[in-house]
């Protein structure tokens, strides 16, 4: 199905006499627009997820009927898959109320306008121009199958996809880094109660074995207050310990 | 004419696969875990060792009442199942089952990747039932159900990633045709790891936590009645289907065999197929559910790391080859 | 030695797939009768003939499920001049299986053994009065009653048969007895005759 459309792309009449295709390539692109402005007017906050959904599925067959296959399955496997799915997630986690969400209407909305039309104008520019004096080789295998962009995006485009890999590890790293650091800061307030802040004089045998969280400075603070005393009274309070366990 | 025809003939040889497959599974299901427990299983329904029970099971879902909560959304909560079960009837289109241009429903050139999509998409369907059933355990189940895809997409396609590497193709029937028998132990990790998160999508115990009936009920289908659920349930069984035909096809060679590979190769794929959904079958008698956070961690830190060590084993050995 | 990694999960699916193999456990009872131990404890069933309609079982049933009707009748005197003697015969005796909980306390109570447990189980009714099952039933369930059980080797005999026994053997040394004695006496005799 998928070849006969490419065929049919590649060989179709001219502008004004549509061909299926176009015919088709216009409906869905209505539809996907359509789906785009009631995600961004409805009311409703999972509505707008799952019109999300239409759009972005409606752009991917934008793309296959473009004959560009590989990325329509990709942005289906990304976005759909995907990016929904963690939004549906946030939304459900966070409050997704069955109806109407009043408050979800941002109050803002000729700067939103103003922004969104700044950067399609902005996007169509830019492809327009970049664009302007390219010619795309028909004869040749169709432009946009698997194994073309599979050649373009690691012959010609070899630098930018590793620079952006790099970008996308360094947003990965950085995300551990952060919740690492928020784990490491709630840890003191936890543990440091009971158990380290005990009287000095009291040993605590049961806790000075069971956290292995910071072992140095239980060692090292132990034998220094009770070097001489400690060992022997310290060592009659292991075998009911091990009983415990 | 005869394009229509034979497109047409494809596309109704696809359905009823899809519609006895799904069955199949479920029947032996019943009995292989009813053996398994000691039981004997279904044994009324259609006279010979209860062979009707699913159809009788149908026709009960479809008398039932098509209950809808006061309080759901009323259009999602409806359109829900048919969501959940219409990417798998997709995949299905593009499974090669045969060596042969005619046994596969329509070739696909980047059929890993619309097989991973629009499996993806499925998931969407219990995402929309969890939340459009106003009920706290469906969204409990529907946010179980999108942490388990978060979790375990990425083993997935990293595991398919790693075939597709050592094929040189993302094409279905292109990894068939290039598959050797020392693929199986090459690739033996990759399997595993695929073959687990692909059970992990499909919510099948021990996985089932976002339906684990002991904690939130049903999950996402605790409102569900008559048809709708019964669209859940194939939608689940058709998953099993698709998840061992996948298995099989990328990993275990598909219709290659020890011989007869020339008009009986669908008859391998079947086979291996079934000898799969044996082992789903199997694994659910056998082990406990896995807790909601005992899920994650198998996804992140066993699997996923496997699935890297299996990229990295692929591409060493692929550029040793050369 | 630590245990190989996965062998666990190895063991899992070991145990269920013996349990495939294996014969199932599931009765398919309306096909296939279950086999019962013989002492089940399934219905009481009613030996007429031994009942004397002392009414101790209807006294003793905890729930009240028994009931008996009776009517006492003029027996003619065993002797002619003797007195005329009376006797309880059964009219109706019924247990009301709703009602009972199968403690056995009737049939332990029984002095004349007159009541048995029998291993008849399907006897259930759409309406809870048909449950209340009169002496034709109980007395046909007599029928299933199976036979006392076989004594262990060396245990003591029962009581019955030990009695039985002992006027047995005590009515053979009497006749022997007699015989000797007469045969004494004849020979006494013999030994006088000639004398």
């Amino acid at each position: 199905m998928i070849t006969t459309t490419s065929v049919l792309a590649a060989t179709g009449p001219g502008f004004l006499s549509p061909s299926g295709v176009e015919i088709a390539f216009l409906l869905v692109g209505v539809v996907t627009l359509g789906a785009a402005v009631i995600t961004v007017t409805t009311k409703q906050l999972v509505h707008a997820a799952l019109w999300l959904v239409v759009a972005l599925g409606g752009l991917a067959v934008e793309y296959l009927l473009l004959t560009a296959e590989f990325i329509a399955w990709v942005q289906v496997l990304i976005y759909v898959g995907s990016v929904v799915v963690l939004l549906l997630f946030g939304l459900m986690l966070t409050r997704a109320p069955i109806g109407r969400s009043p408050d979800a209407d941002s109050g803002n909305r000729p700067v939103a306008l103003a922004v969104a039309v700044a950067a399609g104008a902005a996007l169509v520019w830019v492809v327009v121009d970049a664009f302007r004096h390219t010619w795309i080789d028909l004869e040749g295998p169709v432009q946009g199958s698997t194994e073309v962009t599979g050649r373009i995006l690691f012959q010609h485009w070899v630098l930018p996809f590793e620079a952006l890999s790099v970008l996308l590890l360094a947003a990965l790293v950085g995300a551990i880094v952060l919740s690492r650091k928020n784990a490491a800061a709630a840890e003191p307030g936890t543990t440091g109660g009971p158990g380290s802040a005990g009287e000095p004089g009291r040993p605590n045998p049961g806790r000075r074995t069971r956290t292995p969280g910071r072992p140095a400075k239980e060692t090292r603070s132990r034998p220094a207050q009770e070097a001489p005393g400690r060992p022997p009274t310290a060592d009659p309070s292991e075998p009911p310990q091990k009983e415990q366990r | 004419m005869n394009d229509v025809l034979d497109v047409a003939l494809r596309l109704l040889l696809v359905f009823v696969l899809f519609l006895v497959l799904p069955l199949l599974v479920g029947q032996t299901e019943h009995k292989v875990m009813a053996h398994m427990q000691g039981r004997l299983g279904p044994m009324y329904a259609g006279g010979f060792h209860g062979w009707a029970q699913l159809v009788a099971d149908g026709v009960k879902f479809a008398q039932k009442e098509d209950i809808v909560p006061a309080g759901a959304d009323r259009r999602i909560f409806q359109l829900a199942p048919a969501l959940a079960l219409l990417p798998y009837l997709l995949v299905l289109l593009v499974i090669p089952i045969g060596p042969s241009e005619s046994a596969v429903g329509q070739h696909i050139d980047a059929g890993i990747f619309y097989v991973l999509a629009v499996m993806g998409v499925g998931v969407l369907g219990s995402l929309m039932a969890g939340w459009a059933s106003a009920n706290k355990f469906s969204l409990l189940g529907g946010l179980r159900t999108a942490a388990q895809l978060l979790a375990y997409e990425l083993p997935m396609l990293l595991a398919a990633a790693s075939v597709a590497m050592a094929a040189g193709t993302v094409s279905l029937g292109g990894i068939l045709n290039a598959w050797e028998w020392w693929w199986l132990p090459w690739q033996i990790i990759g399997a595993l790891v695929f073959f687990t998160a692909g059970l992990a999508e499909l919510q099948r115990p021990p996985f089932d936590a976002p339906i684990a009936d002991s904690e939130i009920i049903f999950g996402a289908y605790t409102e569900y009645t008559g048809l709708r659920f019964a669209l859940f349930l194939l939608a689940e069984y058709a998953g099993i289907v698709i998840v061992c035909g996948l298995t099989t096809v990328l990993f275990l060679g598909g219709w290659h065999g020890p011989w007869g590979a020339d008009g009986l190769g669908w008859v391998w794929t079947l086979l291996k197929t079934a000898v799969l959904a044996f082992v789903v079958i199997w694994l659910r008698v056998s082990y406990p559910r896995l807790r909601e956070d005992q899920l994650q961690k198998l996804s992140w830190t066993v699997l996923i790391p496997l699935a890297l060590a299996q990229i990295a084993l692929t591409g060493i050995v692929k550029v040793a080859i050369q | 030695m630590a245990p190989i990694p996965g062998s666990g999960l190895a063991k899992g699916l070991a145990v269920t797939l013996r349990t495939m193999t294996k014969k199932t456990v599931t009765a398919q009872y309306p096909e296939t009768q279950p086999e019962l131990p013989p002492r089940t404890r399934g219905v009481i069933g009613l030996f007429e003939e031994n009942c004397t309609v002392c009414m101790l079982c209807a006294r003793e049933c905890p729930d009240w499920c028994i009931y008996i009707d009776s009517h006492k009748e003029t027996m003619p005197p065993a002797a002619p001049g003797g007195r005329e003697r009376s006797r309880n015969v059964l009219d109706r005796f019924a247990i009301d299986f709703s009602l009972c909980m199968y403690c056995g306390i009737c049939i332990e109570v029984c002095p004349f053994d007159a009541l048995f447990w029998s291993p008849e189980f399907e006897y259930a009714e759409t309406d809870i009065h048909e449950l209340t099952h009169e002496r034709d039933k109980l007395r046909e369930w007599m029928w299933t009653v199976p036979e006392p059980p076989a004594l262990d080797p060396g245990a003591e005999e029962p009581k019955e048969i030990a009695a039985a026994r002992k006027t047995a053997d005590k009515l053979e040394a009497q006749q022997a007895a007699e015989a000797e004695a007469a045969r004494g006496q004849q020979t006494a005799r013999e030994q006088e005759g000639p004398a």
